[in-house]
């Protein structure tokens, strides 16, 4: 840092701080002082294509004319009228929206205006369907449903097997979507004594073939059909379920809330049965729809979840 | 030089500086981890490990406390009390308020980290601290302002020195931001949780006025006096020129108090706030690039030592990475670009090239410079701040390269519809695709870390040295 290497080619200011900084007193570049002018035009030319600044109770719009936009704006009566304005981001969202829903505009009236069935059957508007279908699905129902529908145990059903709670119809899922499900089993654990539990549990895991007591499950079966825990009132004397009001049918091998298929042990699949018997369950809700989706929305929603997900009935 | 070192330690107050100094490579490792940390979850959620304390959501505020105010922080406190003591010829006027500064510092990391991880937030980004700790700030803040005024006061010099223009500018606008963006009311006297004076549009446009202006005299102005002391020092050089430092230093401190609502483009604001920070953030180009130009021109006639010497390289890359991310800012806050970049990982790695490329390295190459003479001795190893260079170097290349693409591509599939006019993707769809980038996103920010940690070994390596030649 000795003073003999440096070459002062310009005036310093005559300054020294803390040994030996100085400064060179160099003009400003050229270019830096032209570029700062350019985007001050810049600047200038940017406030006469939008709104730029504030006086008293309004705001500078720009040149008249010089960057309108111009939309059509529906009207809470539902008439429709066609406004032309100075920028704003507002207007500039309408615009694209006027276009996208000019494009689905036909589709969706056909969606609307068609049956299930004919909708279904209509190779061209499915394909509709299918693009409209994914982004809605997947953006809506996917966070619950998973991806492609596949649901998740203890958490949301499979919408892409051929077993429906509430059942698998077009009205069904229909239905479904646009109000909401909430699923609930009472607690038993006040009303069967724990060696009750355990024999129901094994009755219950008998019907589908899963490890089991039998004597115990023949004990189950009288406490099933019993009037003390009623189980057959809501799942059926057959315990095959109820669509009507959502119960399960205990006799397939698919299990949404106690994780019976994924329990490795029979003692294990027996604590997941007789858990859910004991503390019941309240956590089966699905959010109502029909608020915040269109109609022609969850009518191909529905088309969508029956057909191209698979297993509607 | 040697010779009047040993007067030095008594001439000036050094102790502060080294507290600081050690204090910013601690958080600087802290902070850096806890970011590599959070960008391996986002690539692998699985490392939540579902325990609250941990998600993103907690640990993102402790990583942005930790290098801004942690690192970024202590290096400011080190690096401000070095210059205005040097280049005024005064000590610092009381070493008691010198020291409460540094204690109350760290007190206000640790603190902001734990309310963050505890669930405690204002939900204002970069001023997430709740009200008793925005107290705190008040106080040390305020006591940063005494002692560095004071010491400018009993200057035996005659005229203030650039850097120290920067400083104080600095202090003062932080202290403004910080007061007025955390105007709450507490629920009660004994609660943790406040609201804001302000709501809606208002509160929104309050909290982007302090969050780009921490970014412009935080981040910006005060790193800009690090470098015009550190530059010049290590290049052996005068400042290129006086006058274009005091053209750009008031263009920068006046033009980027307007530019705070391109932070809320495309939202209920109104659109003429919109218009006009975007052409102020336009006009403070040439500003932002005045700090450039006058380091990288101290430089001519001494363009060798950029093969020579390694701070030396540190310092002007930093520049370099500084001029490119005050060019993507202006052109991100155009209308039609932001409508592009908004909400996307592009925002992110513009904020990392200005924090890793410029902030950090310009913290480097300083440190690289002050260091050994804070401990009165030679940096332990060249061959390892080269290394470190180059660590930093990839791994700033290797962030912003992925945040680039998957930020564009964000952008480019939200707004993506098919010939059906529906959404051509799904969200979900878009995250799926930024996986790998965000992979590469947490390796470059390993390669930073490492390069942070070689750091602190060599810096311990050379204060051993120092403390042992002085026993």
């Amino acid at each position: 840092m000795s003073q003999d290497n440096k070459k002062v080619t310009t005036e310093t200011t005559g300054h020294v701080w803390d040994e030996d900084l100085q400064e060179l007193n160099n003009p400003l570049p050229r270019w830096w002082i032209w570029g700062f002018y350019i985007t001050f035009a810049f600047a200038l030319i940017y406030w006469l294509f939008y709104p730029a600044w504030p006086i008293a109770n309004t705001y500078t719009k720009g040149v008249p004319g010089l960057n309108n936009v111009t939309y059509v704006a529906t009207k809470v009566d539902g008439t429709q009228e066609t406004k032309t304005t100075h920028w704003n981001m507002r207007s500039k969202l309408m615009v694209e929206m006027n276009e996208l829903h000019k494009e689905q505009k036909p589709y969706f009236d056909k969606v609307a205006g068609k049956s299930f069935e004919d909708v279904s059957k209509d190779a061209e508007l499915m394909q509709f369907v299918n693009s409209a279908g994914k982004t809605l699905f997947s953006d809506n129902c996917a966070p619950c449903h998973q991806a492609g529908g596949q649901g998740k145990v203890k958490f949301a059903p499979n919408l892409t097997d051929d077993y429906w709670q509430y059942g698998g119809t077009y009205e069904n899922i229909q239905t479904t979507i646009v109000g909401g499900r909430h699923g609930v089993m009472p607690a038993f654990k006040a009303i069967l004594s724990d060696a009750e539990l355990t024999e129901v549990s094994h009755y219950v895991l008998s019907l589908s073939g899963e490890p089991h007591n039998a004597a115990a499950a023949k004990l189950g079966d009288a406490i099933f059909h019993g009037d003390k825990a009623g189980c057959y009132a809501c799942h059926g004397v057959e315990a095959k379920g109820n669509i009507a009001m959502g119960s399960a049918n205990l006799t397939d091998k698919i299990w949404l809330w106690p994780d019976v298929l994924g329990a490795k042990t029979p003692e294990a699949k027996l604590g997941e049965v007789k858990t859910l018997i004991y503390g019941g369950m309240d956590k089966g809700v699905m959010p109502v729809w029909e608020t915040r989706l269109k109609p022609e929305q969850i009518k191909l929603l529905t088309v969508y979840v029956h057909d191209s997900l698979g297993g509607g009935k | 030089m040697t010779t009047t070192s040993v007067t030095n330690t008594e001439q000036y107050n050094y102790d502060v500086i080294r507290k600081f100094a050690i204090m910013t490579l601690v958080w600087g490792v802290v902070g850096m981890l806890v970011g590599v940390y959070i960008a391996s979850e986002l690539a692998f959620p699985v490392l939540n490990f579902d325990i609250p304390y941990i998600t993103f959501g907690r640990l993102r505020p402790v990583h942005t406390g930790a290098v801004i105010f942690g690192f970024g922080g202590s290096a400011l406190f080190a690096t401000s009390y070095y210059i205005v003591q040097r280049t005024c010829q005064a000590r610092l006027f009381s070493s008691g308020l010198a020291s409460f500064t540094f204690w109350g510092w760290q007190a206000i990391i640790v603190l902001a980290a734990l309310g963050d991880v505890m669930g405690y937030t204002q939900g204002r980004e970069y001023a997430e601290m709740e009200w008793p700790i925005d107290l705190l700030i008040e106080v040390v803040w305020v006591a940063y302002l005494v002692l560095f005024v004071g010491t400018l006061m009993k200057r035996n010099q005659p005229h203030i020195y650039v850097a120290n223009w920067f400083y104080l500018a600095f202090i003062l606008a932080t202290a403004l931001l910080h007061t007025f963006n955390n105007l709450a009311v507490p629920v009660s006297l004994f609660s943790m949780k406040s609201y804001s004076l302000f709501s809606g549009a208002q509160d929104a446009m309050t909290q982007w006025w302090y969050g780009h202006n921490a970014v412009g005299f935080f981040l910006t102005a005060a790193f800009l006096g690090m470098m015009y002391y550190f530059v010049p020092k290590q290049a052996g050089r005068p400042v290129y020129s006086y006058r274009l430092s005091v053209l750009h230093f008031w263009a920068l401190i006046f033009l980027y108090m307007w530019a705070g609502a391109h932070h809320l483009h495309w939202t209920a604001i109104p659109d003429w706030t919109s218009t006009l920070a975007a052409t102020f953030s336009i006009m403070l180009l040439l500003p932002s690039w005045g700090g450039m130009v006058n380091g990288i021109l101290t430089l001519s006639g001494a363009w060798d030592k950029m093969r020579t010497d390694p701070v030396i390289r540190f310092l002007i890359v930093s520049l370099s990475f500084y001029g490119m991310s005050t060019f993507e800012g202006p052109v991100m806050s155009l209308k039609d670009v932001n409508a592009l970049s908004h909400y996307t990982d592009w925002t992110i790695g513009h904020v990392h090239s200005g924090a890793l490329g410029w902030v950090a390295m310009v913290t480097f190459g300083s440190f690289y410079h002050m260091v050994p003479k804070l401990w009165n001795t030679k940096m332990f190893s060249n061959r390892l701040i080269n290394v470190h260079f180059w660590l930093a170097t990839i791994g700033i290349l290797l962030y912003i390269t992925a945040m680039w693409i998957s930020g564009i591509m964000q952008g480019l599939m939200w707004r993506a519809f098919d010939d059906f006019g529906n959404l051509q993707y799904a969200f979900i769809e878009s995250v799926a695709a930024a996986h790998n980038l965000y992979i590469m996103r947490a390796v470059g920010g390993l390669f930073f870390l490492s390069g942070m940690v070689l750091m602190c070994y060599n810096i311990y390596k050379t204060i051993k040295s120092g403390t042992t030649e002085q026993a």
